[in-house]
């Protein structure tokens, strides 16, 4: 989605339509988008040690090179200045277990930006959101590697090397909410401390680059679709506060499921696609073979984009239904 | 009513010519076919039973199962295949069990349609030797991410628990059921 | 009817410019579903072609005595026999691969590729005409099956034809041995051989352009002398 500002300073810039308005501009949000990420880089470096430094640096340098790469091939102008493959970078780093190899991280970052938005004609085009593409490869190319779990550095208890939702998924042994909201579990980098997650999500919320709606709705409706479940059989099945800050689900709300270009541009379509989420979400995780679903079901809905925005395109004044 | 006796007369020439080829072709492959057959149960059942010769099956039960004897008409036990539902499909197994049915003397995968590079690696020998010499008693039990610490327990393969535990839930299920026939013929 | 192609043309048309895979994407089940290595791909491109061939060459031989009400129940029933044929010669003399391919070689009596070239050619030309054609088609399958299994049995389990080509220290790419790595590997193939067939498309046309633009030159040189 290109943007067309009301600042003065800009040059009349020509794009296809759907055009999005805000109060920022591409390049001044995706900034924003930079520091909303900070806290959870540092809770990563806090949690997990420095060697995760090398992974968020070696994740964005090839998520850049690529695009130059792809950019300089196709003869496109370069666009490295929007910042957005250094988001795919950091988010797509954040999202990689503890310790993960480095030439496999770069295979994911290569894949992230060729695969998941420039063969699609780069960004505002692409279907389904990059870092989610990368790791959904990842996951089916190295899958032992994807469910390695290394302890955090100030764990308090030794729950083993599982995550939290392998844990209650396989050996039926819960964690404390208090650990789940502080970050010492096991966990995907940027994904345990709930505190860092929240901290950055709410100040994108809160300036207006991300909308509401769509974290809001998936929200609820985790605590609709996961309630019901709890209330049926409270044994089994946890209750919904865990399924909200446990694993990647405040990531996936906050930073993946938001991005600008793969989800729906209107209010009404806002909630579908939350809440869409929100079950196959809700679904993988009591009922698939995987202990986390944040990732898929994503993906899942942001292939129903499309279709959303269609069925949900506000009338157009002055035309009849 | 031309059009149909010729429509009639070609497909049944087509029908009769392929037939008989075919009739001719198999003719000459099912021995061989058979033969491999054959030659593929024969060696699963040396491997599961090291110190086999010669073996007979055994008649009248709904399972594949052979007595095994050794050089000197020894009989040393039982092989048998049993299948059952892995993560992804069936998977059939050849088992090598002792007279007594307490020790498992081998094991060796047939069949089987697991993710491949993850669930596969059943079939690899890392994976079958832990049941070598295997307890059975009172049924074979698995650990997930430690070695095992008892003698009836083998260790699951890292990201291919289900497949690994289907194996082992397939197994009891064979031993189970050859442990009712034999102890019904003792 | 269109004017006929010589001979040689009519067997190189299937390697490339109607490469069945590539640009008639045709057969794609098979070639999806067993190239997760180069010896599987090459064994059921060699099975297809065969059934390929000798169907072409059966059914154009009678093509005129069969009446068309029938024909595709007949051409079923031809290519329906060659495949059980090269199904039970495959179960007797290489047991190893015939389980490697499982369902896929009974399945190629199905295969579009097989039905379509016997309805679109050969139902219409001579024998020669069209055995050529089955072969150039079988040709094109082939090749593309074993581009197909070769880059996903490289990066998926470091081997080409069962010989070690990655370096140890590199940790095989599951995903392609999976079928999500058959999707991916044929897009980005398809994607790649377009673009070449844009570009060669698009100098063809510069060429042709810059020579009008030449003789008009000429012509107006000529007219103004």
């Amino acid at each position: 989605m290109n943007t067309i500002t009301a600042n003065p300073s800009y040059k009349l810039e020509l794009a296809a339509s759907p055009h999005v308005h805000s109060r920022w501009s591409t390049k001044q949000a995706m900034w924003l988008v930079l520091a909303a990420i900070l806290p959870m880089v540092i809770s990563a470096v806090v949690f997990f040690g420095l060697y995760q430094l090398l992974i968020i640096i070696v994740s964005v340098g090839f998520c850049v090179g690529t695009e130059a790469a792809v950019k300089a091939v196709r003869k496109r102008k370069i666009s490295i200045g929007d910042g957005s493959a250094v988001i795919t970078g950091l988010l797509l780093a954040l999202i990689l277990p503890p310790n993960f190899s480095l030439s496999s991280t770069a295979i994911g970052a290569i894949v992230s930006i060729g695969i998941g938005k420039e063969i699609f004609g780069g960004l505002g085009y692409n279907i389904f959101n990059p870092a989610l593409v990368g790791r959904a490869f990842l996951q089916a190319a190295f899958p032992v590697p994807m469910t390695t779990w290394s302890q955090p550095n100030y764990a308090v208890d030794s729950i083993s090397s599982a995550t939290p939702l392998s844990a209650i998924k396989f050996d039926k042994v819960s964690t404390e909410l208090s650990n789940l909201f502080l970050g010492n579990v096991g966990g995907s980098l940027g994904e345990t401390s709930a505190i860092a997650v929240l901290l950055g999500g709410i100040f994108l919320i809160v300036i207006g680059v991300v909308n509401w709606r769509v974290p809001v709705s998936m929200t609820l409706g985790v605590i609709i679709f996961g309630g019901i479940f709890w209330l049926l059989d409270p044994a089994i099945y946890p209750n919904p506060l865990f399924h909200i800050f446990a694993g990647g689900f405040l990531v996936g709300a906050l930073f993946m499921a938001t991005d600008w270009v793969t989800s729906p541009l209107y209010g009404k379509g806002m909630w579908i696609f939350g809440a869409g989420i929100a079950l196959v979400l809700v679904l993988i995780r009591l009922f698939g073979g995987l202990p986390e679903g944040v990732m898929y079901s994503i993906l899942f809905m942001n292939a129903f984009v499309p279709l959303i925005n269609r069925y949900t395109k506000p009338r157009i004044f002055g035309k009849e239904k | 009513m031309k059009l149909v006796i010729k429509m009639l007369v070609t497909l049944t020439i087509v029908g009769v010519i392929s037939g008989a080829l075919l009739s001719e072709i198999s003719g000459w492959a099912e021995p061989k076919i058979e033969a491999h057959r054959k030659a593929e149960t024969e060696k699963a059942i040396f491997e599961v039973q090291p110190s086999a010769e010669s073996y007979e099956v055994v008649d009248g039960i709904d399972f594949e199962c052979y007595k095994v004897f050794d050089k000197n008409k020894e009989k040393t036990g039982y092989a048998l295949t049993y299948s059952g539902s892995g993560f992804q499909g069936k998977i059939r197994l050849m088992i090598g069990m002792d007279n007594s049915l307490e020790k498992v003397l081998g094991l060796k995968v047939l069949e089987q349609v697991e993710t491949p590079g993850l669930g596969t690696k059943i079939t690899e020998d890392d994976f079958t030797n832990q049941f070598k010499g295997l307890s059975a008693v009172p049924g074979i039990d698995w650990v997930k991410g430690a070695s095992p610490s008892k003698p009836n327990e083998i260790q699951a393969i890292t990201g291919a628990t289900i497949s690994s535990k289907a194996v082992v839930s397939i197994m009891n299920d064979g031993i189970e059921k050859l442990r009712a026939v034999d102890g019904g013929k003792k | 009817m269109k004017s006929k192609l010589g001979f040689v043309k009519e067997y190189t048309k299937g390697l490339w410019e109607n490469n069945p895979v590539f640009k008639q994407v045709l057969g794609m089940c098979p070639t999806l579903a067993v190239t997760v290595s180069a010896i599987n791909g090459i064994a059921m491109a060699l099975a297809t072609t065969f059934v390929l061939v000798f169907s072409s060459i059966i059914i154009s031989s009678v093509r005129k005595l069969i009446p068309s009400q029938v024909r595709i129940a007949s051409y079923i029933l031809i290519i329906a026999t060659f495949v059980t044929i090269v199904d039970l010669v495959m179960k007797a003399q290489f047991p190893d691969l015939s389980k490697s391919l499982g369902p896929y070689i009974p399945l190629i009596v199905v295969n579009c590729l097989i039905l379509g070239r016997q309805e679109a050619f050969s139902s219409k030309n001579g024998v020669l005409r069209s055995a050529l054609d089955a072969l150039g088609m079988g040709t094109g399958f082939l090749i593309a099956l074993f581009m197909l299994g070769g880059i996903r049995e490289i990066l998926g389990s470091r081997t080409l034809l069962g010989f070690q080509i990655m370096p140890d220290f590199y940790e095989p790419w599951l995903v392609m041995i999976l079928p999500a790595g058959a999707f991916l590997t044929l897009g980005l193939m398809m994607a790649y051989f377009n673009s070449i067939a844009i570009n060669m498309k698009k100098k063809e046309t510069d060429k042709i352009i810059e020579q009008y633009k030449k003789s008009k030159a000429a012509k107006t040189i000529e007219a103004g002398a």
